[in-house]
Formats: structure tokens, sequence, C-alpha cells
């Protein structure tokens, strides 16, 4: 088992880099005093221990390892965005019923099964809902189909 | 007599035809999600705070509420059937429910499950109409630093307690202060972290970052593991239980009320801690404690019994003091805040109607859950046939259609992307993203009391150790901290790798 790959360990590296970040972004911001704080002396401070806790985790977790962190699948999680992009993109330029048989179509390619029939009744269900929840119920200005309602 | 009075008024609202609506669609939607493994009472509460907008506050307080303890009932059917948790607070309920279910008597486990959950539920609303205004009357004294005090404690018992290594549960607070503080600093009015956005100088905004954490993040998890839909095909078969039964439940269901309402007055206690605690106690307590873990009915009812009576004590330091103790708490404080409602000590005054109105909604709630789980749990179970595939674009539409619904802006969306990500790389990693959405909420509220406590001791931190209530606070959440990170060394020392109990 390698101790690099162990979840302890990079969510340990995940932390630091977290801290360095704010440390790198906050260099403008002024530190003061304890006593007169500047907009930047809670962020410094805090970002201090999270790097000191973040050291701590990677250290014990080479000593002691622990769970390996899997492999994550790359193509539901690029369906996912994609659908959300296409979404986004769709839902000004043509409307909400296209936009969102794009996202369900491309969002039920990321499951491990995919059958016509049901994704084409979730479609309908779905725009029945949102018409009724979002335009109807919220009177949300959106059309559901550019230039025809 | 003041308390019948303000009962009056609270059923008055409650039973009002609209508000029964909404706690009837609550109740139902919190069983939906608590059966459906995979969705979270947060996440769920977070996709539907942008339609709550437009409801009035009791109407949708008493919604989301239903929400969270009505997800308390349906997340032991998952539980028991499936053996998976339908709520993480249902995990406790796996180890002898599904046990029960796996020798025919998944029925009188169901039964139980919900009867216990009623009487907690029922029993832990009787209290809180005593207990609430007593908070209410006792947090009036509360000054900028028992406030700050409260709200580190909290902070770090849900670091500690929630689950896994307390330093990653601090990390989190930690990540969750510091994103707490993008935006214009309030004090020297200075842009922190905005990177020139115009659309986040305000904070980055709660709705689009929980539901990417909680919901987006969810889906990508639960589309990679395969084991998403395997319904197992057990016969409920009788419903009711035992003589022999009821006697062995009797016990554990009074006390599990007890241990859950007192576990959630604390702020950093939750629901699962509750469950937890009454299941430990219970099999201490047992005269026959080798059947626990091999379909023991008090492992069942005690735990059950706990979570809902945490559920629903966990409005009282919500709406009495005004700090959220837990992660969905802490959702329904930013949207109490978003509808002009400031939970806390005045709400009894400045609204009775929403504190009593939503307190009368829990007893017609916990009633509504009876019916809809003994009765209707066939139907409840069919659903876990849905396979997840199927949901997750339903859960990304309404996440995105109620992100963008918010303020027609796209900002929002790529914020619910981001926070998505991070969402995911945290369920990877194991990291509970709960304590980093209570350190996000309460970072305003820390700020705030420890800037006017600064001011009220001339600028010295002493004034938070002289003064009483806040020295006890502060000692207390020392001891806890404390004890846990001496267990934490204790054990890596011992080579058992710390952070193993996942959420």
């Amino acid at each position: 088992m390698n101790r690099f790959l162990s979840k302890d360990f990079l969510s340990g590296l995940m932390f630091i880099g977290f801290g360095l970040f704010v440390l790198y972004y906050g260099q403008k911001l002024a530190v003061g005093t304890s006593v007169r704080m500047g907009p930047g002396y809670v962020p410094h401070m805090l970002s201090y221990i999270l790097l000191v806790l973040g050291a701590l985790i990677c250290v014990i977790a080479l000593y002691a390892g622990g769970e390996t962190v899997e492999a994550p699948k790359w193509r539901p999680i690029t369906l996912v965005t994609v659908g959300i992009v296409a979404f986004a993109l769709l839902l000004e330029s043509f409307g909400l019923f296209p936009a969102l048989v794009a996202l369900v179509i491309i969002a039920s390619l990321g499951g491990d099964e995919f059958k016509l029939t049901e994704v084409i009744g979730n479609v309908i269900v779905l725009t029945i809902l949102c018409i009724l929840v979002f335009k109807v119920g919220l009177g949300m200005n959106i059309s559901i189909l550019q230039g025809v309602w | 007599m003041d308390l019948l009075s303000n009962l009056y008024l609270g059923l008055s609202v409650a039973v009002s035809l609209q508000n029964l609506l909404y706690c009837l669609i609550g109740c139902m939607v919190g069983t939906l999600i608590g059966v459906l493994p995979g969705i979270g009472p947060v996440a769920t509460i977070a996709m539907l705070l942008p339609i709550t907008f437009h409801l009035p506050p009791t109407a949708s307080l008493i919604m989301l509420a239903g929400i969270y303890y009505g997800a308390q009932y349906g997340g032991s059917t998952t539980a028991i059937l499936v053996n998976l948790p339908g709520e993480t607070s249902a995990v406790v309920t796996c180890i002898d429910g599904y046990q029960m279910a796996r020798q025919g008597r998944a029925g009188p486990a169901l039964a139980i499950a919900a009867i216990g959950s009623f009487i907690a539920g029922t029993l832990a609303v009787c209290a809180l109409v005593f207990v609430g205004p007593a908070f209410a009357k006792f947090a009036v004294s509360f000054g900028p630093p028992e406030y700050f005090a409260l709200a580190l404690f909290g902070l770090a018992l849900s670091a500690t307690l929630s689950g896994g290594s307390p330093v990653r549960g601090f990390c989190m607070v930690l990540a969750g202060l510091l994103l707490g503080l993008v935006g214009i600093d309030t004090v020297t009015g200075v842009e922190r972290y905005t990177f020139g956005i115009m659309e986040i100088s305000d904070g980055i905004d709660l709705v689009p970052m929980l539901m990417g954490l909680f919901g987006i993040g969810e889906i990508l998890h639960n589309l990679e593991s395969k084991d998403g839909s395997t319904l197992v095909s057990t016969k409920i078969g009788r419903l009711f239980p035992s003589r022999e039964d009821w006697r062995e439940s009797r016990g554990p269901i009074g006390r599990g009320s007890v241990i859950g309402f007192l576990v959630g007055l604390i702020p950093g206690g939750g629901a699962i801690l509750a469950s937890l605690m009454s299941y430990t106690l219970e099999k201490k307590l047992s005269r026959t404690p080798e059947k626990f873990g091999h379909g023991a009915i008090a492992g069942v009812a005690g735990p059950e019994s706990a979570n809902n009576s945490a559920a629903t004590a966990s409005f009282i330091p919500l709406l009495t003091l005004g700090l959220p103790g837990n992660a969905v708490t802490a959702v329904l404080f930013a949207g109490l805040l978003i509808q002009n409602v400031q939970p806390g000590p005045l709400m009894l005054v400045k609204s009775p109607d929403v504190f009593w109105g939503v307190i009368a909604s829990m007893y017609v709630g916990n009633i509504m859950l009876l019916i809809l789980n003994l009765p209707l749990v066939g139907l409840w179970v069919q659903l876990l046939r849905v396979p997840f595939w199927i949901l997750s674009p339903a859960i990304l539409l309404i996440a995105i259609l109620g992100t963008y619904s918010l303020r027609s802006n796209y900002t929002d969306v790529v914020t619910l992307m981001i926070f998505g990500a991070v969402g995911y790389v945290l369920r990877k990693a194991s990291l509970d993203a709960g304590p980093l959405i209570m350190a996000f909420i309460l970072a305003n509220i820390l700020d705030t009391s420890l800037r006017q406590s600064l001011l009220m001791g001339d600028g010295s931190m002493a004034i938070l150790f002289i003064r009483p209530i806040s020295a006890t606070i502060l000692l207390l959440a020392a001891i806890v901290v404390g004890t846990q990170a001496w267990q934490y060394v204790r054990g890596a020392r011992g080579g058992i790798a710390p952070g193993e109990i996942t959420s």
C-alpha cells in the first residue's frame, strides 16, 4: 500500500494547499496587531493554524498509514460537467425545454445503464415539474421554448 | 395561563390549511429523501431554499423542519431493509435492524422504529414547549462574550464529535471560517478574496455552495459507487410487534428519547451522536448484550427514538439562542435570516407566531409521519427500486434551476459547479462537510461577537474568561477537545488509523 496515496495524507496536503492559497492571495491585506486587527489578521492566523494541522495530518498518515483513495471514474464526472455546461448555454438562447432535454440525456449517460424509454419518461415528468414549480409557482422569467412560450 | 395561550396560538397557526399542506409536503419529502440513500436533509433543504423565499417564514420553516425530522423516520426503512443508511443517523439502525429483516422480522423492526420515533418525537416536542421559553429567558442575559463562547463551543464539538479524526474536523472548521471571510470586511471595508468578482463582494452565496457541496458532490459520488440499487426482496411480513417485542422496546424508547433530547440541546451534537450513544447504553444495560448485532429489537428502538428526539431538540438552540448546533439547523438558520426572521431570544417576543407555529406543527407532523410510515411503508420501499441514474438528472436539474432562480446570474451556477467539485473531493477523502458549513455560517456570529466583546473589554481578551458563563462554556469546550485529542493521540500511537468512520 502506498502511504502517499492514503486519504489522510492527501487531505492533509489539500489543507496545506488551501492555507498557502489563502496566505498568497492575502499578502496585500494588512495584518495589524491583536488590539487593532487589520483585514488580514484573521485570515493569516487561521491559515497558519490550518498549515500546522494539515502538516500534522500528513505526518501521522505517513507514520500510521490509512485507507487508500479509490481512483476516480472520469465518465460520470465528465458527463455531469458537460451536462451542466450544456444546460447553462442552452437555457438563455433556446429555452428551458431544450436545455432540460440535453441535461437529462447527458447526465443519464453517466450512469451504468441507459434505457431510452425511461429517459424519455424522465424528461416528460421533469419538464412538467419544472414548469409547474419554477415557471408557474415561482414566476421565474424563463422561456420554455425560445420564441414560442 | 401563558403557556396554554401560546400553545393555542401555535396550534391555530399550524392547523391553517396552508401550513398543514406545507407540513405534509415537508414530511413527505423528508420521508422520501430519508428512504433514498445518497441524498440527505442538508442537500434537500438547500435545494428547497430558493422555493421557500416565496413563502411566508412560518410556512417555510414548518416545511423545512418537517424535512429534517421526517428524514429521521425514513432513514430507518432503508437501514432495516437494505442495510444501507438512508440517512446518516440511521447507521446504527443497520446493525440490528438488518439482522431482524434477515430473520424475517422486518415488519416489527419497521413498526418499532416508526412507533419509537413517534413517541420520542412527541415527547421531545412536549419538552420543547417547556424548555424552549426557559432557554430564551436564560439567554436574554447573554452578551457578546457568551455568544462567542457558545459559537466556539459548537464548532469545537462539531469538529471533534462528527466522527473521524478531530484534527481533520478542525481543518474543515478552519476552511469553513476562511470561506466565510470572503467579501467586504465589515469593519475596514476592504475586499477580501473576491478577486474582483462583484457578485461575491457580499460573501459566497450559501445556497449554490450548499447545493454544490451536498447535492452535486453527492451525485458524483453515488454515480461512481456500483451498489446503488440492489434491493433485497425481503418480505416485510407481519407488521405489528409481539408482546415480547413491546416489553423489550419500552425501556429503550424512553431512554432513547431522553438521551436524544439532551444531545440535541448541545451545540455540535446531532442525531447521529444521539443514536450512537443510545445504542451503546442499551447494549450496556441489556441483560442479553450478546443479542446485539444479531437482531435485538432494543438496538432498533433505542437509536431510532434517540435520533428523532435529537432532531426535534436541536431546534431549541436554533430558535431560542439563535445558534445552530449542526449542519441542518445551520442551513435553517441561514434560511430564516434571508426571510428576515432573526432567530434568538427575542424571537419569542418579536415573532411568537413563527416560534409557536413551528412547534405546534411538529405535533401535527409527527402524527402525519406515523401514518405515512406505518401503513404506507410498502410504497416507500418501492422507491428503492428506482435506479440512481434516473434520480441524478432530476437532482441536478433542481439544483441548477434553483440556483439560477435566485438572481438569474451565472456566477451562482459557477459557484455551484466549483463547490460540486469540492464536495466530490471531500467525499473521496471521507471528509465530512458538515463542520465546514457550520463554520461558514457561524463565522459571522463569531466575528461580530468577538469584536463586540473586545470593545466591552477595552481590547482585552480577558473579558471572555472573567464572565462566569462564558468562562464555563470555554472550559467545557477545552475539556471536550482535550479528551478527544488525547484519545486520538493514543489511538494513533496504537497503530489504529485515524478517521475510519465516514459519514
